[in-house]
């Protein structure tokens, strides 16, 4: 059996043992598809399995710490078994696969509820954490170009919380979790920012809440936004400007 | 402890390897205070852990993090260091993990090691796309020709690439039956295929002979007895546990009586060997605690120290 194909059948039996056809394309004759179906029956094959999925599972649960710990053991026992047998929580650099599985996590949340602000919050970190390796703060004069397009930054999200942040943070210290409000907290995080997030005032939230599509600077300044609150979020990254 | 250097890391790459004793596995969150030359004589780096990946489009870069290795040189100070790598999946076909020694070649350009290590196995298979695909474990080299072929032609470029002894450790497997060429027999032949071919060493995990041992009844001292003992220059004793009816390399535990029966074994076979290592995975070290590491610590110096003053 050509390695190719031997390693090949193993992986895939081993990440998705109920999955798409494991032999599917590879070059075996009956006799070799034989011998790994009797590999696949024996009692350290499924032993393999059982460390894959807990390897899977330990990975995915440290990118999602504090939306998880919000949640009832059972649901969070279904949520990584679903995202482990969809094929997840392989990569051992699990920071590549983090923002699709809490993704993931919060297509599943009530919202609003506190677990999806967590879930957004951890996202959100994730994306600030990684813009800081490739943000450096703009030359300001980059807003007196007359052609000055601004976007949303790629790595910058504002969370709506339902409650005082602060309480919600208390609350995964051990004290009561607040009530879920309708009244909202926004938070604004970004690269450039200290300890990446920050309260968010209201010209902040409408800036950003206008900049769901990329807009021109001069159209922005005519609709009213602030030059100062625009110079201050690309200063963070929250919002980016080219042009 | 006498002043011996061994032959095969002269043989090997052109640099002269001097025993170095006892070593413990650097964990950022262990007290600094047991990276102390009068518990360890050297630290053995896993530097994907001083590591974050940056992606670009589908690759990723392995890169170091400053802030982690520099708390890692404080706290070895001036202890030296042999690397231990586990991303490399060096008997993968559809290729190694080249950003790991990307990774590699900027650490030693900083940090110099004695030697490094990695696992025998593979735990990248292609996806449907051609792309590479993580198989969440790393899983066991079938013992064929191929793959002697592919893994020693990889281990001699690896080992011209660094200039210093380059280690493949024996796996601890729990999958039986997997395919195997007569000529090469098993996993214990493989080594033995790759380390006379490409002029690599071995790293002795005396565990997980034991777990093999342990989980398809095997006699350990055959299986130790069959590996290349004149090409050992590390060893690694750890502790495990059942899980599921099997001896589980989970490296969770104090060392097993019978282990450091195989290492006494083993020690006076290996002319070659210049350390061992008690190995521990971070969450069960923090729980081990301090006096516990210590203490095996102890127990493997002092086996150590017989078996050189021999």
């Amino acid at each position: 059996m050509a390695l190719l194909d031997l390693q090949t059948a193993l992986g895939r039996l081993v990440r998705v043992p109920a999955g798409e056809d494991p032999f599917r394309g590879l070059h075996l004759t009956a006799g070799e598809r034989a011998s790994l179906v009797a590999v696949v029956d024996s009692a350290g094959f499924a032993f393999t399995v059982d460390v894959q999925r807990s390897w899977c599972a330990g990975r995915a649960a440290n990118a999602a710490r504090l939306t998880l710990s919000m949640l009832s053991a059972d649901e969070r026992q279904r949520l990584l078994a679903d995202w482990v047998n969809a094929g997840g929580g392989t990569p051992s650099f699990f920071a590549a696969e983090a923002d699709a599985f809490l993704d993931f996590i919060a297509r599943r949340l009530p919202d609003p509820s506190h677990a999806l602000t967590l879930c957004r919050v951890e996202q959100a970190t994730l994306r600030a954490r990684e813009g800081t390796l490739r943000f450096a703060v703009p030359d300001p004069s980059r807003l007196d170009a007359p052609a000055c397009i601004l976007r949303a930054g790629r790595y910058a999200a504002l969370v709506r919380f339902h409650a005082q942040p602060q309480l919600l943070l208390a609350a995964l210290e051990g004290q009561p979790l607040p009530p879920v409000s309708r009244e909202t907290t926004p938070v604004l995080f970004g690269p450039g920012l200290t300890g990446l997030s920050r309260l968010a005032s209201g010209d902040e939230v409408a800036l950003w809440e206008r900049l769901a599509a990329p807009g021109a600077l001069s159209v922005l300044s005519r609709e009213g936004h602030r030059r100062e609150a625009i110079e201050s979020l690309v200063a963070a990254g929250i919002v980016e400007a080219s042009g | 402890m006498p002043n011996r250097s061994t032959a095969l890391g002269s043989a090997a790459s052109g640099t002269v390897i001097r025993p170095l004793g006892v070593g413990l596995p650097y964990i950022a969150s262990l007290p600094a205070e047991l990276y102390n030359p009068a518990l360890v004589d050297f630290v053995e780096i896993t530097p994907e852990t001083l590591c974050r990946v940056r992606w670009n489009g589908r690759d990723g870069a392995i890169e170091l993090v400053p802030d982690k290795l520099e708390q890692a040189r404080r706290t070895c100070g001036m202890l030296p260091i042999v690397i231990h790598g586990v991303e490399l999946s060096i008997g993968s076909v559809q290729g190694l993990n080249a950003a790991y020694l990307d990774m590699l070649d900027a650490f030693q350009a900083c940090w110099p090691f004695a030697w490094h290590s990695e696992h025998l196995g593979f735990q990248t298979i292609r996806g449907d796309n051609g792309a590479t695909l993580d198989v969440g474990v790393p899983l066991p080299q079938p013992a064929t020709e191929e793959a002697a072929q592919i893994v020693s032609a990889r281990s001699a470029a690896i080992l011209r690439r660094y200039g210093v002894p380059f280690l493949l450790e024996n796996a601890a497997y729990y999958l039986d039956g997997l395919p195997a060429d007569p000529d090469i027999g098993d996993d214990i032949g493989l080594m033995r295929a790759i380390t006379e071919r490409s002029g690599c060493s071995q790293l002795l995990d005396l565990h997980n002979v034991y777990c093999n041992a342990v989980n398809h009844n095997i006699d350990p001292l055959a299986a130790i007895g069959g590996m290349p003992l004149s090409r050992v220059m590390e060893i690694h004793v750890a502790g495990g546990s059942w899980q599921h009816g099997f001896w589980m390399d989970a490296h969770d535990n104090r060392v097993p009586a019978r282990v450091w029966d195989l290492l006494t074994h083993t020690l006076p076979r290996t002319p070659n060997v210049a350390g061992v290592v008690f190995e521990m995975l971070e969450e069960h070290a923090v729980r081990l605690g301090a006096d516990v590491i210590a203490d095996e610590l102890t127990t493997a110096r002092d086996i150590w120290r017989r078996h050189q003053q021999r």
